[in-house]
């Protein structure tokens, strides 16, 4: 790991995006921010950009509408990136799995790198989700991992 | 310098006729001869014979290195002075004729006003007359290189720009007023090379109507109704001002006896201890905030862009308003060190200020134009009240680097006019994706006119020194700078807003003789402004010296550029110009990816594109529009207090005559 | 010294101060949130990073418009080191506020283009207060140069008080501090989308970052100069004016721009007007 590398895991910055959340996530996402657990120890920010960001954290279920814009956030962020999915919808479409406009988790839409399971999950569990990612980031930008077609060897939190 | 010694022996009022009388002539001609093909030559072919001229005046000037009165080639049994009163009179007579044609009874009688003044001025005994009434010196022969090569350079922009003008409007070929606009335009041209050359200011005044009447005639072009009406506004405060100017040299002529400008700076102790002496310069200065468009006679200025755009493109950059601010520069010396010559400062510095407030809310193109000229006169101005070696020098710098710029954006103003057909800033929004090479050229004008390392920056540092001796225009010098910024930075911003669809813009097809005009205009900006040392120490700080030597001997060590000169320009450019073109390699790499802009992730679709999905996914296209904050800067809202403001402070200017130092 | 040597080792050490005062910033702000803040090397951190992302532009003239951001700002501050004439220094500075203005509107962005039109407002409200400091300078030592004001044998701040507290409010809007935030905050936590930086990526915003280091060390060497006799006096007061802007920052909300420029043109200049006259009837500058 170079000066690059270090500074890559020392500075990751982070795009929030709610699908459609019932917003117990999204709190808990903001928590990350409060003195409590002060995500900036690590270097990181949540900044409203995708073309700033190098972590996108989503959260709450993929619906027609919104799938567009998350892939279009996607797009802009410039690599090395990756996607951490949050609380159960953000998996798998949740408890609102069944609904008729849901079209299940983020998977699928756009390639995920770290799954954090929970409904909701903690604060801890996400930044451990965070810190993954800038893991799988740093494989990623050293070339071990190609940009997330293969799903097997995904690590949950 | 041996082999150029031949220039020193050049006849120079020979020279003088060539510069004045061949544009009137080869005007004639062009008047006469109505073919396109004649028209093209003779124009161009003019062009070449003012800046040869004006260059083997330069010559001349280099090799004697000293000023020289002279009179015009001796012909046998004509007086000059007769002709010239006698050519005066018939124009007076022409402009009566004017009043009753446009039933403008105004303009007759300020005729009558005029000739009744001149005539006072003629039968006065008490003027001196044995002065040689044409006159060379450094700033002379700058203002003649600037208006014989930058307005022979308008004059041939105007040739294709005149020929698109009429398609437009549709007039035929055989209903064509194209000889008429150039007889004018050359005629203006000779006039203004008279008006720089002269040194009796009777025959000074000659000149000046000329360029009053050609400037009317110009305006007026179009003969619709707006037209008329701005023609007629241009008009009547030229003459206004021409009546000022009259009334001055009657005062002058019995306060101090002469009517030459030599004589009047050379008198300058018994000129500065009376009142009456000095209220005379003020009406000569007056009549100098007139022609300068100076607040609060600048309407006309605002008028005028209804002219064609050659017809802004010399009104604005050498010729006409440069005349006021020549003939104000011309007399500082006699009124150096004066509470009037301190007013003149502050008010050149308000308009400076003014201007370029009103300039931030305008979205018309032309007029942003007009009011950064208004501006930059009053600057001028400003460094001419302000009176002394160092503000003199800048003085002069912002009049070649001005006329540089002004040329260069109103001719790129008028090609972008004719590309899109409006003249309105927010339709020249992206046009960096659609004419990018007019786009640049017309970027490089403005940023010439604000920012280092260009000519103009370094003239405004040298204003803002010399101000600092008079707390009240460096106030106004600082505020009109930062404003200056302003709308200057907002324009560009909307040329520069690129089409995000478009990569690789196209290069547009340019007409020769549109390209090469701003091609030389643009080197000329970058050019000068590389070189502006040498510029300074060679040709400015020389005319300046020569200018001031009746009131201050030693005048090159005043000139304190030392500062700005230690500066290494060239370094300075040679690491901007690197910092400009690494990004362009690097970012246009393969490696680079073009993206969208940021809208939220509801963009379209993932291209490069601008258009975004709103409710019930209807697509919907972003709108940028600039700010142009009209409530705060509309003309409306501070129209009345800076009317009121400006015409207290030419009260208090006249008045300042009688404080005596 | 030198001045080839005096200007690499100013292009050297001003980033790395530059940079630990932004960390030092960075601290500071979260303590006064009661968090812990990051590390005090983070700023590198963040500019590494930057330079590592894939490149992405909207069009050519925005990585014009970052270079010549950086490239004058350290320009300016090489000026100042040489001792050359501030008032050219200034116009320099200029030159790069507006290349960063420009670069903002070069993209048909709503976000950019409106953090741009503020940038201008802001660029309003800072210039007069920086050429009026200069002024104010030029009149006690009669040169507008910077090696004018170490000749001087006593400190500026007992002749222009005032211009402790303008160049101060100058440091807060310069930095994107709140109040005077209306174009970008200077943290970009504190906001949703980043104004005028919104488009800048990557490597062109690591060339803007870097630019900032370089520009908050030329901003604090004009406090220092306030008080030259003794450096150390002189850092002193930096610090201070640097640590005031902060503590505004965390105390302050983002004002209206309306409020930014009428505040500026009123108080700003008004008090620095004052202070200038003050110079002008003590000394008796002659005519
Ligand atoms: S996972 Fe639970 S808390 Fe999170 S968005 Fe879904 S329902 Fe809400």
């Amino acid at each position: 790991m170079g000066i690059l590398g270090k500074a890559r895991a020392k500075s990751p910055w982070i795009l929030h995006f709610d699908a459609g959340a019932c917003n117990g996530c999204d709190i808990e996402v903001i928590a990350c921010l409060t003195p409590v657990y002060d995500v900036e120890r690590f270097g990181m920010m949540n900044i409203g950009n995708p073309k700033h960001a190098d972590i996108l954290l989503v959260t709450g279920t993929c619906n027609l509408r919104n799938a567009r814009v998350l892939k279009n956030l996607y797009a802009q962020m410039p690599e090395p990136k990756a996607v951490v999915a949050i609380g159960a919808c953000a998996l798998s479409g949740g408890v609102f799995h069944e609904c008729y406009n849901v079209l299940g988790g983020v998977e699928g839409i756009i390639p995920v790198d770290v799954w954090v399971p929970g409904c909701a999950p903690k604060p801890e569990a996400i930044i451990e989700g965070a810190v993954m990612a800038v893991q799988r980031m740093q494989e990623r930008a050293s070339g071990k991992v190609q940009p997330s077609e293969d799903e097997s060897e995904d690590e949950h939190a | 310098m041996g082999e150029l010694a031949w220039l020193g022996r050049l006849n120079v009022g020979g020279l003088a006729g060539v510069l004045i009388l061949a544009p009137v002539l080869t005007g004639l001609v062009v008047f006469l001869v109505r073919t396109k093909w004649s028209r093209k030559g003779i124009v161009t072919g003019t062009g070449w014979i003012l800046s040869l001229g004006a260059l083997a005046l330069f010559g001349f000037g280099a090799v004697r290195r000293d000023t020289v009165s002279f009179m015009p080639p001796q012909i046998p049994g004509i007086s000059w002075d007769a002709v010239v009163t006698g050519l005066d009179l018939l124009l007076i007579v022409g402009f009566v004729a004017i009043g009753f044609l446009l039933r403008r009874p105004i303009v007759a009688a300020l005729a009558v006003l005029q000739a009744g003044l001149v005539l006072w001025v003629e039968l006065s005994h008490s003027v001196r007359l044995e002065h040689p009434p044409l006159y060379v010196d450094w700033l002379a022969i700058i203002m003649v290189m600037i208006v014989s090569v930058i307005g022979s350079i308008v004059a041939v922009y105007g040739l294709p720009y005149m020929k698109e003008h009429e398609k437009h409007l549709g007039i035929p070929d055989t209903a064509s007023k194209r000889p008429r606009f150039f007889l004018t335009i050359l005629i203006f041209l000779g006039a203004m090379n008279g008006l720089v050359l002269s040194d009796n200011l009777l025959w000074l005044f000659f000149f000046w109507e000329v360029t009053t009447l050609c400037s009317f005639l110009l305006i007026r072009h179009d003969e619709t109704a707006d037209a008329e009406a701005n023609a007629f506004r241009a008009l009547w405060i030229n003459m206004a001002g021409g009546v000022l100017f009259a009334g001055g040299l009657v005062v002058l002529s019995h306060a101090v006896g002469a009517v030459s400008i030599q004589r009047i700076v050379e008198s300058r102790a018994s000129v500065v201890t009376n009142p009456i002496a000095l209220v005379g310069l003020g009406l000569l200065c007056v009549a100098g905030f007139t022609k300068a468009a100076q607040m609060p006679f600048h309407s006309w200025l605002l008028g005028a862009m209804v002219a064609p755009t050659p017809v802004s493109a010399l009104l604005h950059s050498s010729t006409m308003v440069k005349a006021g601010v020549y003939l104000i520069a011309r007399l500082a010396p006699a009124f150096h060190d004066t509470a009037m010559s301190d007013m003149i400062a502050v008010a050149g510095g308000f308009t400076f200020a003014a201007a370029a407030l009103l300039a931030i809310g305008q979205t018309n193109a032309k007029k942003v134009l007009a009011y950064s000229t208004i501006s930059n006169l009053g600057l001028i101005i400003a460094c001419a009240g302000l009176n002394s070696p160092l503000s003199m020098a800048a003085a002069v710098m912002l009049i070649i680097f001005h006329a540089i710029s002004k040329a260069l954006l109103f001719m790129a103003a008028g090609v972008v006019e004719h590309g899109i057909w409006s003249r309105d800033i927010e339709d020249m929004q992206g046009l960096v994706s659609r004419m990018p090479l007019t786009t640049l050229t017309m970027v490089i004008g403005i940023l010439s006119m604000l920012l280092p390392p260009f000519g103009v920056l370094i003239a405004k540092l040298a204003a803002i020194e010399a101000s600092v001796r008079m707390p009240a225009a460096l106030l106004l010098l600082v505020v009109g700078s930062t404003l200056t910024v302003m709308f200057w930075t907002k324009w560009t911003g909307r040329l520069l807003t690129a089409d995000p669809s478009v990569v690789f813009p196209r290069i547009e097809h340019l007409h020769s003789m549109y390209f090469v005009p701003l091609l030389m205009l643009t080197i000329g900006a970058l050019g000068f402004s590389l070189m502006v040392v040498p510029l300074l120490t060679q040709l400015i700080v020389p005319a300046v010296a020569q200018y001031y030597r009746s009131v201050q001997s030693d005048v090159t060590t005043l000139v304190q550029f030392d500062n700005v000169l230690g500066v290494p320009w060239a370094l300075v450019f040679g690491v901007l110009a690197l910092a400009v073109l690494w990004p362009l390699l690097y970012f246009r790499g393969p490696r680079t990816q073009r993206t969208g802009v940021y809208l939220c992730g509801e963009q379209v679709e993932t291209a490069a594109t601008t258009t975004f999905r709103t409710a019930a996914e209807t697509a919907v296209p972003v709108t940028i529009r600039g700010h142009y904050f009209e409530r705060a800067v509309g003309e409306t809202v501070h129209a009345r207090w800076m009317m009121t403001v400006s015409i207290a402070a030419l009260v208090l200017m006249l008045g300042a005559a009688f404080l005596q130092r | 010294m030198n001045p080839i040597a005096l200007g690499a080792l100013t292009l050297v050490i001003a980033p790395i101060l530059g940079g630990l005062l932004m960390g030092l910033d960075r601290r500071i702000t979260a303590r006064l949130q009661n968090r812990l803040g990051p590390p005090i090397l983070q700023p590198f951190y963040d500019v590494g990073k930057l330079m590592g992302k894939q490149p992405v532009a909207c069009n050519s003239f925005q990585g014009v418009a970052a270079s010549l951001y950086l490239m004058t700002s350290v320009l300016a501050l090489l000026m100042f080191v040489l001792g050359q004439d501030l008032l050219v220094l200034l116009f320099v500075l200029a030159l790069g506020a507006v290349m960063l203005i420009l670069g903002g509107f070069s993209v048909k962005s709503p976000y950019s283009q409106l953090g741009s039109q503020r940038e201008v407002l802001q660029m309003l409200a800072y210039e007069p207060l920086l050429v009026l400091m200069v002024v104010g300078v030029y009149l006690q030592t009669g040169s507008f140069s910077a090696n004018s004001v170490l000749a001087l044998d006593r400190p500026l701040l007992l002749t222009m008080p005032i211009f402790l507290v303008t160049q101060t409010l100058v440091i807060g809007i310069k930095l994107h501090k709140s109040p005077f935030d209306v174009s970008a905050s200077h943290h970009a936590h504190q906001e949703l989308v980043r104004g005028i930086y919104t488009e800048f990526s990557g490597l062109q915003l690591a060339l803007i970052e870097l630019a900032h280091f370089y520009e908050l060390v030329l901003l604090l060497g004009f406090v220092w100069f306030l008080w030259h006799t003794n450096w150390l006096v002189g850092a002193a007061l930096a610090l201070a004016a640097y640590f005031s802007t902060i503590l505004m920052d965390n105390v302050t909300a983002r004002m209206t721009w309306r409020w930014l420029v009428s505040f500026m043109w009123t108080w700003g200049i008004g008090l620095a007007v004052a202070n200038l006259a003050a110079i002008y009837f003590m000394l008796r500058v002659p005519r």
